[in-house]
């Protein structure tokens, strides 16, 4: 059994159908999906160990199946630079947590680095379907996708032609292939991550939902900063 | 697999719910197999009647003396289960249900249309419809259409067969390709396709060779029904093109989504890349789906998007530019020596950078030139050709000029002929030698793209099924017709 597979399997054993952000960050990691690095840390030494051995600064979040937008209730920290902050993050995560629900179920946070500025934000999802099956969509994140709905669709699974021929549909590309001195995003990283989301799906028919979102483009690789995978429901 | 055949060339067919009163569908339905072109049995079925138009009619199926090939049924809606019993009785092969009363209308009906399933599947009767105008066949002469033909006039036989969701869509098409002499080789109306679908009839119209090119009106899919038209297509789209209009009605019971994808996923966009990966051309309505059938039909695909523009007049030219350049064609500047051998045959005031101006004081001759010298290079991959006829010197030689061309270069040729009466006989003449015309430079280029967009799909689609050789096609028996 695949290490994603076995994750999957151990999420629904919960009664689950939300993977928590580390495991879908396993999940597509084990798909050969580039992720930023991070620990799971369940009280402040761990973190500030974890903190040090990913190197700073680093960024903390919330690690609870109840809390699904991290950032609206206070359980989001960036740009963490030393032990101390790390410390003094950790305290404050949890207790806006509690404040939020008190009886959550707190499986820690996670330390994670700290991604570099992108050349440009990008998002790839996938959602199934009626007709079609899963459908994989790529755009460029923040407002492009937020405000102008500037996104491509094609259906799993995909070839290279389909995964590069929706990168350039969009009528944001050329903020891809470098627009006021900028360097060009690295477009066979994006092409490979489309690839192999298609791949995850079709194999792991379980998955409902995901999202991908932001990703951070390089002129060389990128990485995924922040996934969302959703099961569907079992047969009730 | 295919039974499909008895709906189009039945050598016999029972008129279920035929009528003596004129008007009536019963009626409308009698006359059109009655008419020369049906060279089969016919047999009207209806017990309050011992005799209509002439023929004997029959109070049940099984009371014919004849083997039945094919049954329509244009019955109340609650005794059709029982008709189809017969049909089963008979042995009856193929049956079209025009009744509507079936799933469109809620529970009851949607109950009935399970019966009629199951009794279809359990005598390999296959269906079309319910709910549907059915078949039309222009060289056998079926005609399932049950409006009279001095409202609704058959088109003659031609190389587009049409498939529609929609009867009152399927219906006009039909008038309307008559009206502006469009060929049709089959129209088949699917109704409530409680059988035969979209996906069925592409590889049965894959075989017939009568039909070059396919038209889809689709209003949408049942649930799973989309991957298998995608696979469908896919192999159809090998040997001759799909054109799909798609219209814009949304799913009908939205869904909970919880993530970003889900939301943005519009119904619209996840069809546009169905078809993008089908290969199947999307039109935005009927006449634009017929201009590309148009191109598809008469032209070679076009290797690459460069286009050579020829024109007699300056702005159409310009219009033509913006125009193909919008749809990601090009318009490339003829390096310097073509041009310099297009001013060694022309006068100097001609311009000859792309497009090519002829100006307004062309003869034929100068078309020729410019397609003659430029078109079979390695610089451009197809020609669009304007000609204002308003030009005196302008005669319709050139009509042969471009057809001569056309047969040799092995690159599509398109037309825009702009003006009145003169400009229309000429693009007729145009098209009865197969070269496409239309009326404006922006029509003309979606048909180029057209002819491009199907070539480069196709290309693709030959690797996935191929793969590397063509071993793996070959193993799940599709065929090439290249």
């Amino acid at each position: 059994m695949s290490k994603a597979r076995k994750i999957i399997e151990e999420v629904l054993s919960e009664g689950r159908n939300f993977l928590l952000e580390s495991e879908a960050k396993m999940v597509i990691a084990d798909y050969g999906i580039p992720v930023t690095k991070f620990e799971i840390a369940t009280n402040e030494d761990e973190a500030v160990e974890a903190a040090n051995r990913i190197g700073y600064p680093v960024v903390m979040k919330i690690l609870s199946p109840d809390i699904i937008h991290k950032s609206d209730v206070g359980g989001v920290k960036l740009n963490l630079k030393n032990d101390q902050e790390v410390r003094q993050a950790f305290k404050e995560i949890i207790e806006n947590v509690r404040k939020f629900k008190s009886d959550a179920d707190i499986r820690g946070v996670t330390v994670q680095e700290m991604a570099p500025e992108p050349v440009a934000e990008v998002i790839v999802g996938m959602t199934k379907d009626p007709q079609f099956g899963p459908a994989i969509m790529f755009g460029l994140g923040g407002i492009f996708v937020e405000v102008l709905k500037d996104v491509s669709f094609r259906i799993a699974p995909l070839t290279a032609y389909d995964a590069r021929e929706m990168i350039q549909e969009i009528k944001g590309y050329p903020v891809l292939t470098g627009i006021r001195g900028r360097p060009p995003a690295d477009i066979d990283t994006l092409v490979n991550i489309i690839l192999n989301v298609s791949k995850l799906v079709m194999e792991i028919e379980e998955i409902d939902q995901l999202d991908l979102n932001p990703i951070f483009a390089y002129s060389k690789g990128a990485k995924t900063v922040d996934a969302r995978i959703i099961l569907s429901k079992p047969e009730e | 697999m295919s039974n499909l055949k008895y709906f189009f060339e039945p050598n016999s067919v029972a008129i279920i719910g035929a009528s003596g009163r004129d008007g009536s569908v019963g009626n409308v339905l009698l006359r059109n197999f009655l008419s020369k072109k049906f060279k089969g049995r016919v047999y009207p079925v209806n017990p309050h009647y011992g005799e209509i138009l002439g023929r004997k009619c029959y109070p049940s199926i099984i009371d014919i003396p004849d083997e039945i090939d094919m049954a329509v049924i244009a019955t109340p809606a609650h005794i059709v289960p029982r008709v189809l019993k017969e049909c089963a009785e008979k042995k009856v092969k193929s049956v079209v249900i025009i009744s509507g009363g079936f799933s469109e209308i809620g529970e009851e009906g949607r109950r009935r249309e399970e019966e009629v399933v199951k009794i279809a599947k359990e005598s390999n009767i296959r269906i079309i419809g319910p709910n549907c105008v059915g078949v039309f066949d222009s060289k056998t002469g079926v005609d399932t259409v049950f409006l009279p033909r001095y409202k609704l006039n058959r088109p003659e036989a031609g190389p587009i067969a049409f498939i529609s969701q929609s009867g009152a869509f399927a219906s006009a098409m039909m008038d309307w390709c008559a009206s502006v002499r469009l060929g049709i080789s089959k129209m088949i109306s699917l109704g409530n396709k409680c059988d035969v679908d979209e996906a069925e009839l592409l590889e049965f119209l894959a075989e017939d060779e009568d039909t070059k090119v396919i038209v889809l009106y689709i209003e949408g899919f049942k649930e799973n029904e989309g991957r298998k038209f995608i696979d469908a297509a896919r192999k159809v789209v090998l040997r001759k093109p799909i054109i799909a209009i798609k219209s814009g009605r949304s799913r009908g019971g939205a869904r909970a989504v919880s993530s970003h994808t889900g939301a943005l996923a519009g119904v619209d966009q996840v069809y546009d890349a169905a078809f993008k990966q089908a290969g199947v051309i999307r039109a935005k309505n009927f006449e634009e789906a017929f201009d590309l059938a148009k191109a598809l039909f008469m032209q070679p695909v076009a290797r690459g998007p460069r286009v050579l523009i020829v024109t007699n007049g300056g702005g159409a030219g310009v219009m033509a530019v913006d125009a193909c350049e919008e749809l990601g064609l090009c318009v490339p500047e003829l390096p310097p020596e073509i041009q310099r051998r297009l001013y060694t045959k022309y006068p100097p005031h001609c311009i000859v950078k792309n497009p090519v101006d002829v100006t307004g004081d062309t003869d034929a001759l100068r078309y020729r030139i410019a397609l003659e010298d430029v078109l079979p290079t390695e610089h451009v991959d197809t020609a669009m050709v304007i000609m204002l006829f308003t030009a005196p010197l302008l005669d319709l030689t050139v009509v042969d000029h471009i057809a001569d061309i056309a047969d040799s270069v092995g690159k599509p040729i398109v037309t825009v002929v702009m003006g009145g009466m003169f400009a229309m006989r000429a693009a007729e003449l145009l098209e009865e030698n197969n070269i496409p015309a239309y009326p404006t430079p922006e029509r003309a280029a979606k048909a180029l793209w057209a002819l491009h967009e199907y070539h480069r799909r196709r290309e693709e689609i030959r690797k996935i099924l191929f793969g590397e050789s063509g071993y793996a096609l070959k193993k799940r028996g599709v065929k090439s017709n290249e």
